[in-house]
């Protein structure tokens, strides 16, 4: 696996915050959020086809653990499981997790990030593109995956994104610091 | 020479690109249907037969059209799936059917005559008699024109025709001439003319070596990259490979079409629209080439020129390669 030396990581400061076990709770969570999000918008989920029934090892490398999820609508599950369990999914994905964030709001692109290898994916390449394609016509919001709606959904979508552009700059400027001389 | 404005046509692989290309300035996108009557049939890519009506809703709102490409083969004995394509395409109020295959186009010509015909490149037409009989036996109203003429021959062409030409300005080159390509179903056993996928991603792999990252198809190593170096989807028309001792790009160099300095030209050959190329590209992509496409088209139409383009549309070239084609023929 490569992944790019100057790619934005979690700042130490905000890793430490998120050691292995406080992901735990993160799987019952997300897998609420994802069958929540089914339940509103089920359309979203077809353009997965036969792929939401695979299993996606998302791996964020500044993280000290990663996800299993299986995208089936209201039967999806999200697990926080260990980095050696990668063997069992279908296919997975490696890169720093504000990356992998921007790919979700589509912040950033996905073919240019795998491309220039800042993520990388091995396993099965379609159940990639279908995921990729997915989530790129979903146009996901955080409030969407809250289930929030109105005025509120707006002050959380300001909240959190503002917030992930704060953690952003910060680790912006901590590759700075560390990439080499032209 | 064209008398009006340029049109400019857009990709849209999904409704939410589709409506970053409208925004960003298309005239007119492009999409299909998300099964095999498309030269682009990639998973999770197109639209429902539902999406393509609230598509073209969106884009007929604000003033663009929208365009389906119903463009590979017709299976022998199996012309149905297509056919229920361009009835589904005519229904939601599509302005044109971009199609290729001769069964097709008489399904569209004889039964939905409100909706115009226009030729794919899929079918590769670049002679006035080529073209005139598919204007005499289905009325075609465009012919998308294979990526083999220069500037100089569209002029010719557009002189001996009665038929608007659209040109590709930008994206993905293919080295043979469209529509007649089978190299991908030789490894694959699927071609983009009859399945609508070049290079199928359930055979492509990543597999990562000692110091090396090998791209496959079916299993074939298409091309070898080295630790941090940019990688690509392995087609079998852009693979490195060795032939009399020397390892190379065989075929053709891995570089996209970029004739954003030529518009002018191609306004002057009398091409009616430019169309961009990247159905399988996201939103970004969509949305930055447009809004450059659309400036240069602008300022080409008041006079000026279109220089800026190549400098803003480096980063979104395959490979950071681009290349005039065959619009400018330097080898001859």
């Amino acid at each position: 696996m490569v992944t790019g030396n100057t790619e934005p990581r979690l700042p130490a400061v905000v890793r430490h915050l998120f050691p292995a076990f406080a992901g735990l709770p993160l799987g019952p969570l997300l897998t609420l959020s994802l069958r929540s999000l089914a339940g509103r918008q089920p359309r979203l989920f077809d353009r997965l086809g036969e792929h939401r029934t695979a299993c996606y090892f998302i791996d964020p490398i500044d993280l000290a653990f990663a996800f299993t999820v299986v995208p089936d609508a209201e039967r999806s599950i999200v697990r926080v499981v260990r980095k050696s369990e990668a063997a069992t999914s279908s296919v997975q994905i490696r890169g720093p997790i504000l990356t992998l964030l921007s790919l979700l709001d589509g912040t950033l692109d996905g073919d240019a990030l795998f491309f220039s290898r800042i993520i990388s994916i091995s396993g099965r390449t379609e159940a990639v593109l279908a995921l990729r394609n997915t989530i790129e016509d979903a146009e996901l919001r955080p409030a969407d995956l809250l289930g929030l709606r109105g005025a509120l959904a707006r002050l959380v979508d300001t909240g959190i994104l503002g917030a992930l552009g704060v953690v952003r700059q910060m680790a912006d400027r901590n590759s700075r610091d560390k990439a080499p001389e032209a | 020479m064209t008398s009006g404005r340029m049109e400019l046509v857009c990709p849209a692989g999904t409704p939410a690109t589709l409506r970053a290309a409208v925004q960003a300035g298309a005239d007119a996108v492009y999409c299909g249907f998300r099964d095999e009557t498309n030269a682009r049939n990639f998973p999770g890519l197109n639209f429902s037969a539902e999406e393509l009506a609230e598509g073209v809703r969106f884009a007929h709102d604000h003033g663009s059209k929208v365009l389906v490409a119903i463009n590979t083969f017709a299976r022998v004995n199996d012309v149905g799936l297509w056919k229920k394509a361009a009835d589904t395409a005519a229904e939601c109020g599509a302005n044109a059917i971009i199609a290729a295959d001769i069964a097709v186009l008489d399904h569209v010509a004889k039964n939905h005559k409100q909706v115009r015909l226009h030729l794919s490149v899929q079918a590769a037409a670049a002679t006035p008699e080529a073209i005139g009989f598919y204007a005499t036996s289905f009325g075609i109203r465009r012919v998308v024109l294979p990526r083999v003429l220069s500037v100089q021959e569209i002029a010719a062409l557009n002189r001996a025709i009665e038929v608007e030409t659209e040109a590709f300005v930008f994206g993905g080159l293919c080295v043979m001439i469209e529509g007649r390509c089978y190299l991908s179903s030789y490894a694959t056993g699927k071609s983009p003319n009859l399945n609508g996928v070049c290079s199928p991603p359930e055979m492509v792999s990543y597999d990562d070596e000692p110091n090396s990252t090998a791209a496959r198809l079916s299993g074939f190593t298409i091309d070898r990259y080295e630790p941090g170096e940019p990688v690509g989807y392995p087609t079998l028309c852009k693979g490195k490979f060795k032939a009399g001792g020397k390892t190379s790009y065989l075929f053709e160099d891995p570089v996209s079409l970029n004739a954003g300095g030529m518009i002018a030209g191609l306004k002057a050959a009398g091409v009616t629209a430019l169309k961009i190329e990247g159905r399988q590209r996201g939103k970004g992509y969509v949305t930055e080439v447009v809004r450059a496409f659309r400036k240069a088209v602008d300022a080409v139409e008041q006079g000026g020129d279109a220089i800026e383009i190549d400098r803003i549309l480096a980063g979104q070239s395959e490979g950071s390669r681009q290349t005039a084609g065959a619009y400018s023929k330097k080898w001859r």
